[in-house]
């Protein structure tokens, strides 16, 4: 079983991030962005257009309330307190649109790295195959992704994941497909937009 | 799937090109590109479909009298037994074609196939997504012209069953349709 560690979502994650740092990193929440996320298997490949809406980011409290979770009761718990925790934003593929529960952003250089976390999955990749493995337990979808200052960046996504606690930051996420979801040519949509 | 479901029901003359030097048939083996797309995105991937003899008449009627008497499960088992008659290859996997017929157009041939199994689930990986009980099968429809070039379509799990006009309906699972394009019979 693959496990992938979304490097950058790991160290968001584990940070508690300093208010001062997080009022150097204008223009923060309600924003939003949109990006191109790509897929390559061995056959062929899929491309899609995402849309992430951020009404706030989770807050210190909120934040260190879900790595207890994880910590404690391991990903069980850590979904049923992201289902608990506030709606904050909504992750958009298509016409199919997810609540995101969980927000964090942290300055980085000139820009910003920011994660997202949804309470549901958006899509198993790959589960279309005849083949395909259960989904049961991918119950959760994350994005992490950088913007410089002028709003342009990319990252990537596991549009179904585990999350577990373990690894060198304390937290490790599991994607379904096991396949990295590119997101490129990620931009912040003008206010507004 | 009009057209398919017509394909299917035409029995298959001799073409009367046969014996001219430039006549196409199998064994043959073509390339294609797969597309699907829906409002969430799109998908491509590439596949090879290798056909090394259209399937014999006696076995189509077999087939075709079970899924007349049986249904879609009766087909399904007719076609598990009947010979191997080709394979689509996508990827690292290949899909055995146990049905295989082509028939001459105005401008070619049409040929229909069918696998002994499911290639994909299109639209399976979303939350939610419908049962996929019943989709047996897998069924390609390429519209070749006389010089190897051509399109089509897929579906990519399908269940046949008894009815409609031709006697034959296709009912694809696949949220969105599969087309073929960029068809080419390789130059072997």
């Amino acid at each position: 079983m693959p496990v992938r560690t979304l490097t950058a979502a790991l160290i968001v994650a584990a940070v508690v991030a300093a208010p001062g740092a997080q009022s150097m990193t204008k223009p923060g929440a309600p924003e939003s962005f949109r990006a191109n996320g790509q897929i390559l298997g061995v056959a062929g490949g899929a491309a899609s257009a995402i849309h992430i809406q951020i009404d706030k980011y989770t807050s210190d409290a909120d934040h260190r309330a879900l790595a207890d979770a994880l910590k404690q009761g391991g990903n069980e718990a850590f979904v049923a307190a992201l289902r608990k925790a506030p709606k904050i934003g909504s992750l958009k593929v298509g016409n199919r649109s997810v609540a995101i529960h969980w927000a964090r952003e942290q300055a980085q250089g000139g820009g910003r790295r920011i994660a997202v976390a949804t309470a549901e999955p958006v899509f198993f990749a790959g589960a279309g195959a005849v083949d395909a493995k259960p989904t049961a337990g991918y119950d959760v979808a994350v994005a992490e992704f950088t913007v410089d200052s002028t709003g342009l960046g990319k990252g990537s996504m596991a549009p179904a994941a585990k999350v577990k606690a373990g690894g060198p930051t304390g937290v490790e996420i599991e994607d379904y497909s096991g396949k990295k979801i590119e997101l490129v040519t990620v931009s912040r949509n003008l206010p507004g937009k | 799937m009009t057209a398919m479901i017509v394909v299917w029901g035409v029995s298959v003359g001799h073409p009367s090109a046969q014996g001219k030097p430039r006549k196409q048939t199998a064994p043959e083996t073509f390339s294609a590109r797969l597309s699907v797309g829906a409002q969430e995105g799109r998908g491509d991937a590439y596949v090879t479909i290798r056909v090394d003899r259209y399937s014999a008449p006696k076995d189509i009627d077999l087939m075709e009298k079970a899924l007349k008497e049986g249904g879609s499960a009766a087909f399904a088992v007719a076609l598990k037994r009947a010979p191997i008659v080709g394979h689509i290859e996508a990827g690292n996997k290949s899909f055995s074609i146990r049905w295989a017929r082509e028939k001459p157009s105005d401008t070619g041939r049409v040929i229909s196939l069918v696998v002994d199994s499911p290639v994909y689930f299109v639209g399976g990986g979303v939350p939610g997504a419908k049962s996929r009980e019943g989709f047996d099968t897998a069924v390609v429809q390429l519209t070749m012209d006389s010089s190897g070039l051509g399109e089509g379509r897929m579906a990519a799990a399908a269940k046949v069953k008894p009815g409609g006009a031709t006697g034959v309906d296709i009912e694809a699972y696949d949220a969105e349709p599969v087309k073929l394009t960029s068809v080419k019979r390789q130059i072997s």
